[in-house]
């Protein structure tokens, strides 16, 4: 509050001096962010009502949103992204706290073994992890059916990426562990920084382990949990390239995400204005979902 | 004496649970070493082993010949091309957020708002909603098929933005002032101080875009398409399609394509997995 | 410049043809801008065979998909070094591109501006994609008289496959051949189930069910593999798919897509009870690379996408013999899928490119020595009748033998039907979806009616 008076006392030629000095801080960043990312963003709202193929560029309207929302495969995809980032956002969030708090105490040698243990798949590369699940799903000559069969919990061999009940899944374990890295080491550091006296302190006021967590560790550590939402969403929301590398969207749609859907229609039947469309909305789904992650932090945080 | 015994059984009342906790760590951790593991001893392996439908759990015969193999490719080239891009894309963003970052935590300012909540609703925007429009942009610029074109767009990003506007929050305001009474300029208050405390967030920063432009590589296969350009993921995604069947190489080259993200992860990490402190949330 | 440099290539043309040392039928071009074209093109190619000395100046750039020796860098080097010799001012920059991300950088090349000027594929991609888009040049001048006839003489089906509805040529094709399956020919004997191929490398449906029974019977626990996890390698299950009961996959004019009719049904269904009762697998997460290891490995005793090509890449990792033969078909008379792999130019705007394109197309397809030496490399059959036996008294050349008795099976190439790529999804998400339980008319008709919408948007 004292801050926010000082301010308003301040001359309106101080305000405008630090108007122009943060805009000048922001220049950089600015240019950046206008030209690769806000006006290729314009370019994809105009493009999405044209019949904008590789030979024709017609003005069409809505038809490319009417056709959207016909589109049998669309609506499943829309669903498969659904359900990749609602299970995998709290899933990634609430493993990764757990996984931060069971080892930021254990000594510094454990401590550094697990993180970087959990830290290895994302410094493997996307390529290279995909790869490597795609030969241990394999059917015939994969480790899971071979460990499964010989422990007696399947008689026969899965198709674990060719099976409709299975491929999505098989996506989100995946996408799980090249996403827990971050987040743990981060938990790890931030949970290090909990004042401990104040811990130690409601346990001798009789408080449960749980009881301290939600009261006093839990809130100091808002600020990196609201990190880490925002990482593990864009993260789920750019599991593309696995399902490229892995399952092309199959079996029957079951894995196809949003962005493998606009990538299909772009690249492969080069419908760039209905991809685009599809672009825009999914855009806008992002945005609404990024602001209101962001909105709910705050509030929390602010309590 | 109260307090020590209330300490002890507190201890004791965790004793189970923390067994169980290590318990299920272990086995976690073994479910993530996996993979790697398959990845290095399968890039030592032939292919009878390979495709042994009972694994080889250690290679019987180890063989180089993947790396051979792999080495008949520019690899190394591949490689260096990945650390070029990344990097660039690393430093660019690093710089260009740190300072963003600053003027949105510690400067008022018309528009600011305004300006914030665009950088909010961009950042999780993944790239393939605008890939067509920027290959336009970029043939525009006459930047296709080259590194620039995979650079500038990761640099464009905002998410770098809003990690370092969290990290400079925590910068006192007091210090701020107490340095513009001594008269130092905006930049010398920006290297002098605010580098200097947002350090961790840049150490963070640094592994996530190295990490993400690293990976990128449909970004990369769309923008780069002559082989002096090529990149290591781009290469292993490659050898993957021509021979979708031969893990040996395709794991030599991943076990390749690992070492330079390792290394930055272990240079940078000490910055951030120290005294990593992020400021509050503020919108 | 240019111009005048045409114009003095035309007059040397012009000379020669009077002479009779010109290649005739080139001179007779008809479009102005063509006639520049082909003039520049012959009087280079009489200049350069007469004396080497005057050859044209232009930097092209190949890409070239992974068609037999076309990915290895060491042999494409090794040709444009020889085309060198003869046109030391053409430089030729190749790009290797693979068949999974392959059409993903030609879409960003044709949006980006940045295209090669020579490709290397087939029809479905040169003719009916590219070429139907426009972005390609005509190759009238490339196909003679004399090339036609001689491409004519081996299969008319080539000649139509690489021109579009309307006549005109994108693609000058190079090499062809017909896809085949190939089975463990050591399993079969184990499974006594040789006696149900015919000799000349036929068989009957109702033998192949035999036979699949016989490979069971005798402990081969997956039989084959009908793969589905993506386009990869899909000529093989629609050529088993439609040969079964003697289906047509489109109609004679390409324009509707037919694998509803009743003879496509039963054999889709066919193929449905083969999984269920587990005579046959399928594997919605593996493509035709996939199976053919599981091919190589011998975990299966038949592979549904083999060619020449493929025996000659698996030749040296195999422990057994495998031995090609025809998709197995209700009558007995297969129609096999063709391959029919060419060159086509982009357009780029450039005529001094366009036309040093030209100049190495035709060096690399109709040259008297280098022709029949590209063709080997691609381990297919050469276009050219008058190529005759390419393989004659070469190691490759017994191989080649069993292959060649393929040829007169060569079906109708429906690829270039308008739709094709919507298709190529549809397919093997039909082959999905019947295999995990989806009725097969139903699931064909709604794979038939998307397909014939996408043929019908597309026109």
């Amino acid at each position: 509050m004292l801050k926010k008076n000082a301010y308003t006392k301040r001359s309106k030629a101080l305000v405008w001096r630090e108007t122009v000095s943060a805009y000048l801080f922001l220049l950089p960043a600015l240019i950046f962010f206008i030209g690769f990312v806000i006006v290729p963003m314009v370019l994809c709202l105009v493009t999405s009502f044209f019949n904008y193929t590789m030979n024709d560029y017609s003005f069409v309207g809505f038809s490319n949103y009417f056709e959207m929302f016909r589109d049998p495969v669309f609506k499943k995809a829309f669903w498969n992204t659904v359900v990749i980032v609602v299970v995998s956002v709290p899933t990634v969030t609430a493993f990764s706290l757990w996984v931060g708090s069971a080892i930021y105490q254990v000594n510094a040698v454990s401590r550094s073994f697990f993180r970087c243990i959990f830290y290895l798949p994302v410094v493997t590369g996307t390529v290279a992890v995909a790869v490597v699940w795609k030969w241990m799903f394999n059917k015939y000559t994969g480790l899971f059916n071979y460990a499964l069969t010989h422990m007696g919990v399947i008689d026969n061999n899965i198709s674990w990426l060719g099976d409709e009940k299975f491929a999505l899944w098989c996506i989100i374990l995946i996408l799980f562990t090249t996403s827990i890295g971050q987040p743990i080491v981060l938990y790890v550091a931030a949970l290090g920084n909990v004042d401990n006296s104040l811990v130690e302190a409601a346990e001798v006021d009789g408080a449960t382990h749980l009881q301290s967590f939600w009261k006093i560790k839990w809130p100091s550590i808002m600020p990196t949990t609201l990190y880490i939402l925002v990482i593990t969403t864009i993260n789920s929301f750019q599991c593309y390239a696995l399902i490229q590398l892995l399952t092309s969207g199959g079996p029957n749609h079951s894995t196809d995400t949003i962005m493998y859907y606009i990538y299909y229609q772009a690249f492969k039947l080069n419908r760039y204005g209905y991809g685009n469309a599809m672009g825009v909305i999914l855009a806008i789904i992002i945005a609404a979902f990024s602001a209101l992650q962001f909105k709910m932090a705050k509030s929390g945080n602010e309590d | 004496m109260k307090s020590k015994d209330a300490i002890s059984r507190s201890v004791q009342k965790t004793g189970p649970y923390k067994v169980l906790s290590m318990v299920i760590l272990v086995a976690l951790a073994v479910l993530f070493i996996f993979p790697v593991y398959w990845i290095i001893t399968g890039s030592f392996k032939d292919a009878a082993a390979i495709n042994a439908v009972n694994p080889e759990w250690f290679p019987k015969s180890p063989t180089t010949d993947n790396f051979v193999r792999l080495f008949k490719n520019p690899a190394l080239h591949w490689l260096l091309n990945s650390v070029f891009i990344s990097v660039a894309a690393m430093g660019l963003t690093c710089i260009t957020a740190a300072m963003a970052g600053y003027a949105l935590a510690k400067k008022r300012f018309i528009g600011k708002t305004l300006v914030f909540s665009i950088f909010i609703c961009a950042m999780a925007l993944p790239k393939q909603v605008v890939l067509i429009p920027l290959l336009k942009e970029m043939s525009f610029l006459k930047l296709h098929d080259s590194m620039l074109a995979v650079i500038l767009p990761t640099v464009g990003w905002p998410f770098g933005v809003f990690l370092m506007k969290q990290f400079s929050e925590t910068i006192p305001t007091e210090m701020l002032e107490a340095v513009r009474v001594d008269g130092a300029n905006e930049l010398q208050t920006f290297i002098q101080i605010v580098l200097p405390i947002v350090k961790p967030g840049i150490g963070a920063l640094a592994i996530f875009t190295f990490i993400s432009s690293w990976n990128d590589y449909f970004l990369q296969l769309i923008m780069l398409n002559s082989k002096k350009n090529l990149t290591i993921s781009l290469g292993i995604a490659k050898l993957q399609a021509e021979m979708s069947n031969d893990f040996g190489l395709i794991m030599a080259g991943a076990a390749l394509g690992a070492v330079p993200i390792i290394a930055t992860f272990l240079m940078f990490q000490k910055y951030f997995t120290q005294g990593i402190t992020m400021g509050s949330v503020k919108g | 410049m240019k111009k005048a440099l045409a114009l003095v290539l035309a007059g040397t043309t012009v000379v020669c043809s009077l002479a009779g040392c010109g290649s005739s039928a080139k001179t007779e071009a008809t479009a102005a801008p063509a006639a520049e074209t082909t003039a520049a093109q012959a009087a280079a190619e009489t200049a350069a065979g007469a004396a080497g000395t005057e050859s044209p100046a232009a930097d092209i750039t190949l890409w070239t998909y992974p068609i037999g020796s076309f990915k290895d860098a060491d042999t494409v080097n090794g040709f444009i070094a020889s085309f060198n010799e003869k046109y030391p001012d053409i430089h030729v920059n190749v790009e290797y591109l693979d068949y999974t991300s392959g059409d993903d950088q030609v879409t960003a090349a044709i949006e980006a501006g940045t295209t090669p000027d020579v490709i290397m594929e087939g029809p479905e991609r040169l003719v009916s994609n590219w070429g139907a888009k426009g972005k390609m040049v005509d190759l009238a001048d490339l196909w003679d008289d004399d090339a036609s006839k001689d491409i004519a003489a081996t299969s008319e089906a080539i000649v139509a496959a690489c021109k579009s509805p309307d006549g005109i040529y994108y693609e000058y094709p190079l090499c062809m051949t017909t896809h085949c399956m190939a089975i463990n020919y050591e399993l079969f004997e184990k499974a006594d189930a040789l006696q149900y191929i015919n000799e000349d490398r036929t068989w009957t449906t109702e033998n192949f069910g035999k036979a699949l029974k016989a490979l069971k019977d005798s402990g081969v626990d997956t039989t084959g593999v009908v793969y589905c996890g993506g386009q990869g390698g899909d000529q093989g299950t629609r050529a088993l798919a439609m040969n079964l009961y003697s289906a047509q996959f489109t109609d004679a004019d390409h324009t509707k897509w037919t694998m509803n009719s009743d003879a496509g049904l039963k054999g889709l269904t066919q193929l449905v009870d083969w999984t269920k009762d587990g005579s046959l697998s399928y594997d919605a997460g593996a493509v035709a690379s996939d199976e053919l290891q599981l091919f190589a490995n011998g975990t299966t005793a038949m592979t549904f996408c083999w060619n020449a090509s493929n025996e000659a890449n698996y030749a040296s990792s195999v422990a057994f013999t495998p031995y090609a033969v025809a998709f197995p078909s209700d009558d007995g008379k297969p129609e096999l899928c063709g391959g029919i792999w060419g060159f086509g130019i982009f357009d780029n705007g450039d005529a001094a490119k366009i036309d040093a394109s030209k100049i190495f197309i035709d060096y690399l397809c109709d040259d008297e020595t280098q022709g029949p030496v590209s063709v080997k490399s691609t381990g297919f059959f050469p276009v050219r009748a008058s190529f005759g036996n390419a393989y004659a008294g070469t190691e490759d050349e017994e191989r080649m033998a069993v292959y060649s008795t393929f040829m007169p099976y060569l079906s109708d190439y429906y690829n270039v039907t308008a739709g094709w790529a919507e298709q190529r999804t549809a397919w093997w998400n039909l082959l999905q979806q019947i295999f995990g339980g989806t009725d097969v008319k139903t699931a064909t008709d709604e794979y038939v009616a998307a397909c014939d919408a996408a043929t019908a948007a597309a026109k």
